[in-house]
């Protein structure tokens, strides 16, 4: 017995009797100089999925965001020119090893083909119908311009723009018409490809495994 | 993986196809047909409605045999612990709406094990399906995220293949639950098509091989490793790869840890055996977690349990993770040398790879110090109350080296797990990560099922765990199983008490039963053999009589209530600071 008043206790040093280790990990079971430890930043990074065209897939996507507690700013789905595929565009905010853990996990549904990180000059492309008061369709005409805009309802009461172009770009157009009372706004949350050559979503399953992103240790 | 048997098996049945059996006729015959050509011989289940059909064309069925059990959860325990034992996907049958409701815990216990299952839930017609038509639910979206993959039927044409995909699926990569929902108009269509060759959808893809690149940077690690050890998880087991561990181990001296659901995947008679780590862990096991300077994860996800607090997990050490799942890389436990592929197939890589022994002598001295240091030896009170960890030793020695052990969840699983002599893979059937209460018993008629006859099953259960699906008693003696239920009675939820003594006043809230019924005349009841055992002397006789009987024995054996399982890490604590009592927890 290590402790005499212990009667219940197994054989063994105590706790406090036993070595101690130096080092420590952070939450994310990074190993870390304890005096440097930091929380990571949280990133936005564009994901697209290439995955079967078939029910239930875009359920199978949102509920895996859910129940791992991923932050989604947007979700986009669509056809493609191949019948059997869609592609679904993820706009994620999430420290580094989260995008990583998310990249993962989407890839491991069963109908998703590919998943891609796309690089930060990706084209991205958000669309927002917005629907404001009409009674000053001129000013409002001369806005849509602005940004690049134009009507497509024009009513009595009210005037409905599209606009389409960068997150930044729409949250910039609907603070503009916020001046003629905006009656409602729509958004679709953002599309992307890759710019030239270079393929978005691979057709076929990946093989390689991903590259494993080198983690300082003490920064 | 064993794919070069599995397709023999594959060969064979489809031979007998040839010869014996009659063309499909309906989705029904098409479902039956895709069982029979992957090899599935057994299934568990319970009828209703809407699977009716299902079960209309088993009746024709030669090469499966169908176990009813008396309730959906014991039927999805059953095939669980089926697959785990065959290392082949078990198969379950359950009506829709609360048939398939009832497998919900069985399927969730099979996804966080990794267990290769299937279940086959009926559904009612598609015309009705939406309505909130009698036993409708939503069985693909409840089971969504407890699937590793999930099908709902919809053409008669394919539903054989469906099934197909469903077994494949469960079974390649990383095994886990699938689920293939049969509304019955699908099920009573006509077909005249025969289903294919099981296989996984196009879009399914895993990797065998680790990239030779990682695994010769991992190989250079082992090389320089002062303080190496190996932590080899359920992974180990369901690759077959414990030889190959074996080979890997003991050429490069490297101890060896198991985590619960590997446990047997290395001999723990082997000098380099650590044991079990983590919680309830041995002692010299998470000594030798702790201080490594260079762990080597087989097939584990680093479970909370094993880890405890991430901050404090093997603070010094570099890990190299091997798993065919890329996504349980880095998710716990930051991988510096990930190794993505088969555990079998890249411990064979790592062998080869590595060319000379660490140099880890005075390590390997450490270790056995802490073997002699912390021996699991439990104490016994002056009073004599029958300890537990008593119980346990006395199956192990009436029992051969490839028995198999089911439990429930608890104390008593913990008192089985740290206390029998693991030598054989697959030989501890557990609810590992879910925790399922009531697991053992169903779990046992499942294993008795796939076993080899010369392998006895043996299941501890706890008195609260044992209440909750004792009624699969019943199977046992209708279908004449020999298998030894040990329950290891306290009239407590033994865990939950135990947690309230340390960790809040021994204030004991709906934890006392304070009375239970006399299980061994409620196994007389049911048919079986029934002991009861009250102290030490009492023990022999009535393991010798389970033995003997041919048959399901329940023992009753009233142990010591105040028994407690150590050692303890705490919920979240650090795995080097493990505490030996009670006491020990406060002072830590």
């Amino acid at each position: 017995m290590s402790d005499d008043t212990d009667s219940k206790a197994l054989d063994g040093p105590h706790p406090n009797e036993r070595p101690e280790t130096s080092r420590r990990r952070n939450a994310q079971g990074i190993r870390i100089d304890p005096d440097a430890e930091a929380e990571p930043d949280t990133e936005r990074a564009v994901l697209s999925a290439l995955v079967a065209h078939e029910p239930g897939v875009l359920a199978k996507v949102a509920s895996l965001f859910s129940r791992r507690q991923f932050n989604i700013e947007s979700l986009t789905v669509g056809a493609t020119t191949d019948d059997d595929r869609a592609r679904i565009t993820l706009v994620i905010e999430e420290p580094g090893p989260g995008i990583e853990q998310a990249k993962k996990q989407l890839q491991k549904l069963v109908p998703v083909v590919s998943v891609t990180e796309l690089p930060s000059d990706a084209t991205r492309r958000d669309l927002a119908l917005i629907k404001v008061d009409g009674t000053h369709p001129d000013q409002v005409n001369a806005m849509a311009d602005m940004y690049g805009g134009q009507a497509v309802d024009a009513g009595q009461e009210t005037v409905t723009i599209e606009v389409t172009g960068s997150e930044q770009k729409i949250d910039a157009a609907v603070e503009a018409f916020e001046r003629f009372g905006i009656e409602e706004v729509v958004r679709t949350g953002t599309a992307a490809l890759t710019r030239g050559a270079e393929r978005t979503a691979a057709k076929v399953p990946p093989t390689a495994e991903p590259e494993s992103k080198e983690v300082p240790a003490d920064d | 993986m064993s794919e070069p048997a599995h397709a023999a098996e594959i060969t064979d049945s489809e031979e007998e196809a040839e010869t014996d059996q009659r063309p499909v006729s309906t989705g029904a015959e098409s479902v039956v047909r895709a069982l029979e050509n992957d090899g599935v011989e057994h299934l568990f289940g319970v009828q209703g409605g809407a699977i009716m059909p299902v079960y209309d064309a088993l009746y024709d069925s030669d090469q499966l045999t169908h176990i009813t059990m008396a309730h959906e959860q014991g039927a999805a325990h059953a095939a669980d612990a089926y697959g785990v034992v065959a290392n082949d996907p078990g198969v379950c049958l359950a009506t829709s709406g609360p048939g398939a409701t009832n497998l919900i815990t069985g399927i969730a216990d099979a996804s966080m094990d990794s267990d290769p299952f299937v279940a086959l839930t009926g559904q009612v017609p598609t015309n009705f399906v939406g309505n909130d038509a009698f036993q409708e639910t939503d069985t693909t979206g409840v089971t969504d995220p407890i699937t590793k993959h999930n099908i709902f039927a919809d053409d008669s044409d394919r539903v054989g293949d469906d099934v197909g995909s469903a077994l494949a699926l469960s079974r390649e990569g990383r095994p886990g639950p699938t689920l293939v929902d049969l509304p019955k108009d699908i099920t009573n269509g006509e077909t005249d098509t025969e289903p294919g060759e099981a296989s996984v959808p196009d879009t399914y893809q895993y990797r065998e091989h680790a990239e030779t690149e990682s695994v010769d940077e991992a190989a250079r690690a082992v090389e320089d490793a002062a303080r190496p050890v190996i932590l080899a998880g359920g992974g180990v087991i369901r690759s077959e790869a414990s030889e190959e561990l074996y080979e890997f181990a003991t050429r490069y001296g490297i101890p060896v840890v198991t985590t619960m659901p590997g446990t047997g995947a290395f001999p723990e008679d082997h000098e380099l055996s650590m044991g079990g780590g983590g919680m309830h862990g041995t002692g010299f096991a998470n000594m030798a977690l702790h201080h490594s300077s260079l762990l080597i994860g087989i097939g584990t996800r680093f479970d909370d349990r094993l880890t405890g607090g991430i901050e404090t997990f093997a603070p010094e050490a570099e890990v190299v993770h091997v798993d065919i799942d890329p996504a349980e890389i880095s998710k716990n436990v930051h991988a510096d040398y990930p190794l993505i592929g088969d555990a079998g197939t890249v411990i064979e890589q790592l062998t080869d790879a590595v060319e000379r022994m660490p140099d880890a002598d005075t390590w390997r001295d450490q270790c056995q110090e802490w073997k002699a240091e912390y021996p699991m030896d439990y104490p016994v009170p002056e009073d004599r109350a029958l300890q537990p960890e008593f119980v346990v030793e006395a199956l192990d020695e009436a029992t051969s080296d490839r028995a198999i052990v089911t439990t429930g969840v608890g104390q008593h699983q913990m008192w089985a797990w740290q206390y029998w002599d693991w030598l054989e893979p697959g030989t501890f059937v557990s609810s590992n990560g879910l925790g399922t209460m009531g697991y053992g018993l169903p779990a046992a008629i499942g294993a008795r099922v796939a076993a080899d006859d010369d392998q006895e099953v043996i299941c501890f259960e706890g008195d609260g765990s044992f209440l909750m699906t004792m009624q699969e008693l019943s199977v046992a003696v209708r279908e004449d199983l020999d298998i030894t239920v040990a329950v290891l009675n306290n009239e407590y939820i033994g865990m939950v008490r135990q947690w309230q003594d340390a960790f809040f006043e021994g204030r004991h809230a709906a934890s006392e039963y304070g009375w239970c019924p006399e299980f061994d005349k409620l196994a007389e009841a049911f048919g079986a053999h029934g002991e009861a055992v009250e102290n030490y002397d009492e023990v022999p006789d009535a393991v010798e009589a389970a033995m003997e009987y041919d048959g399901p024995t329940v023992i009753d054996f009233r142990i010591d209530p105040q028994a407690n399982v150590y050692p303890m890490v705490p919920s979240g604590g650090n795995n080097g600071k493990f505490a030996l009592s009670e006491g020990q927890l406060d002072e830590i």
